[in-house]
């Protein structure tokens, strides 16, 4: 993010201790959704705490970075996923979209299914969170910098 | 009882925050008061139920306020 990491010794250490452990719980949150508070949503804002902290602890220059166009083009993807979840149930023959019970894999109880379904918009909607945060953080930082208009 | 005592005592907390954030001159440190308005209203989701919400409201504080220190690289940081 910044041109100079502003991390010291203490910000270093603390990052390497707690960004795993974000990244980690962020996973959990989105696969055990259903069970406990969180979700998509709150997944993808705790994979996107992880960048952000190595971008200001660690500098542009860390290998744990979102370069560039990637986070665009990843959050079209998640929003792709999502929407591809649809039109799987539509072309199984469904009568409405995101209706779990024509998903092509079929599995024996009905209620598999709709977990399955869920559970892939629930990726879909991760990743478009985590990627759109990262493009945020992308456009404050960058105004002004590229043609000069504030400094 | 006490459970509403704490809730009060949380409240008037917001509310306290709230004016500091309006009244403070230097941005920075407006923006790293609202970080514990962001903490009160986490407590506060907690105390009503809705651990959901609480969840999303901690999250959401912390980027935002990465975001608005970010954002005063470009902008004066005291305001006259």
């Amino acid at each position: 993010m910044m041109k100079e990491p502003f991390g010291g010794l203490i910000l270093n250490v603390a990052f390497r201790m707690l960004v795993p452990f974000t990244i980690v719980y962020g996973v959990y949150v989105l696969c055990l959704g259903e069970f406990s508070p969180g979700g998509g949503f709150q997944a993808g804002a705790l994979l996107a705490v992880g960048v952000l902290l190595a971008r200001l602890i660690l500098g542009f220059d860390t290998k744990f970075n979102v370069l560039g166009k990637t986070s665009v083009v990843m959050a079209g993807l998640g929003t792709f996923l999502y929407a591809f979840t649809g039109w799987l149930t539509i072309f199984g023959g469904a009568d409405y979209f995101l209706n779990y019970d024509y998903m092509p894999i079929v599995l024996e109880p009905k209620h598999e299914m709709h977990a399955m379904g869920i559970f892939l918009i629930e990726i879909g909607v991760a990743i478009c969170v985590m990627m759109t945060i990262i493009n945020l953080l992308d456009a404050i930082v960058k105004r002004g910098e590229d043609d000069g208009s504030v400094e | 009882m006490q459970i509403y005592i704490v809730e009060a005592v949380l409240l008037i907390f917001l509310i306290l925050i709230t004016c500091a954030v309006i009244f403070c001159k230097d941005i920075l440190s407006a923006a790293i008061i609202y970080s514990g308005f962001s903490f009160c209203a986490v407590l506060l989701y907690l105390m009503m139920g809705s651990p959901d919400v609480a969840f999303t409201e901690a999250v959401i504080g912390t980027i935002s306020t990465i975001f608005f220190v970010a954002s005063l690289r470009k902008i004066d940081r005291w305001c006259k």
